[in-house]
């Protein structure tokens, strides 16, 4: 009988404990809202994007795969801007001089912002970088990518056409 | 337990609702399937749905395929005449708890609503503002173009909503955007007022000062 409960008791902080390291995800929920100004001095709100497609690229100058990272999405974003995508690149770069130096070298056709703020990593879950977030037309994220290495374009793209096309 | 006070009758108000809710949702798909065939008995005055929902109940067991199961429109437009009440009942009460929430979290004795307005907008593109009440920052706000050109249009925007304590109070407001001839514009209005009993509106009003060619910022105080 004492066998039976500690078996049980270890089997339940077991599933405890698995639960608690799952990690928390934002598919299948609303994307957060936020407004942010743009390199180009636009302000842009994420809602206002509603019936489109979005991608959103948190990227910072220090995470080796957004050097990467940001040349594969600016291609998507040149073939499929017209479908109606639309690219935002989110920089969480404190120094923000610097991130506007590299975000200027990277040459991207997409709008890059700046977030010096906590609030929207918070509101995004974000832990590592960079990451990657598709939200579909009525506002809810679809898919989501932690990093960046070869290949994950053609997921990327997958999903995409996915998306636009519903 | 003064607080809970009012709460009380809308709770059961809701609880009430939910129920009649359900039943009628329950009976209605009940009742376009119904047969008089079948002996279907819905009420054909207007009676309350839960006491609707049992005497339609019978005929959910009707054989589907019955011959003539046509639904006499009469019972049908009654029922759905009792659906489309419960509906509003449903949308009242939505209504009526969200002014009591709004009660609750900002009594009118502290409540204090700040809003801003652009008229004309010649002289100057709004970008942000930024409003500090006591020295503190209670509302910071970027503005998409749409949400500028939606001001120019003649909208008014909440920008905070709030409470406050009785006594006189200070409060800043910075407006940030492109002044005349595309130039960075930063300026500030300053105001101070006295908080008394009752829901303080204050307006940020930017206007444009012809004869000078500049905008104009200025508090307005809604007694």
């Amino acid at each position: 009988m004492g066998r039976v409960l500690l078996a049980g008791s270890l089997l339940l902080s077991a599933a405890l404990a698995a639960a608690a390291v799952a990690p928390a995800t934002l598919i299948g929920k609303d994307a957060p809202d936020f407004v942010l100004k743009a390199m180009d001095g636009r302000n842009l709100r994420m809602s206002e994007f509603r019936g489109q497609v979005v991608l959103v690229n948190f990227w910072a100058r220090w995470a080796g795969d957004s050097r990467q990272e940001m040349p594969a999405l600016d291609r998507i974003n040149t073939t499929y801007e017209r479908a109606g995508l639309v690219i935002l690149g989110v920089s969480v770069d404190e120094d923000i001089v610097r991130a506007r130096e590299f975000a200027g070298a990277m040459k991207v056709s997409y709008p890059i912002m700046f977030d010096t703020g906590s609030t929207i990593g918070r509101d995004y879950l974000l832990q590592k970088m960079p990451v990657t977030i598709l939200v579909d037309r009525s506002g809810v994220v679809r898919y989501m990518n932690v990093g960046f290495k070869r290949g994950d374009e053609r997921a990327y793209l997958d999903h995409i056409r996915e998306l636009l096309r519903e | 337990m003064n607080f809970m006070q009012p709460v009380v009758p809308y709770i059961a108000r809701a609880a009430l609702l939910s129920i009649a809710w359900t039943a009628a949702a329950l009976a209605a798909p009940a009742a376009v399937g119904a047969s008089p065939a079948a002996g279907t008995a819905i009420s054909p005055g207007p009676a309350p749905a839960v006491a609707t929902a049992p005497a339609v109940v019978p005929a959910a067991t009707a054989p589907a395929d019955a011959p003539g199961t046509t639904t006499p429109p009469g019972d049908v437009k009654t029922l759905d005449q009792e659906v489309q009440g419960l509906k509003k009942d449903v949308i009242d009460l939505n209504k009526d708890l969200f002014i009591l929430e709004e009660e609750l979290l900002f009594p009118a004795n502290t409540q204090v609503a700040l809003y801003v307005s652009m008229d004309v907008g010649a002289f100057f593109a709004l970008d942000s503002v930024t409003v500090k009440i006591d020295n503190k920052v209670v509302a910071n706000y970027l503005y998409t173009a749409r949400e500028a050109e939606a001001l120019l249009k003649g909208g008014v925007q909440q920008v905070y909503l709030g409470n406050l304590k009785i006594g006189k109070h200070e409060l800043v407001a910075f407006f940030t955007g492109k002044g005349p001839v595309e130039r960075d514009y930063k300026r500030g209005a300053t105001i101070n007022f006295d908080k008394g009993v009752g829901a303080k509106y204050l307006e940020l009003k930017i206007t444009d000062r012809v004869a000078k060619h500049q905008p104009e910022f200025t508090i307005k105080d809604w007694e």
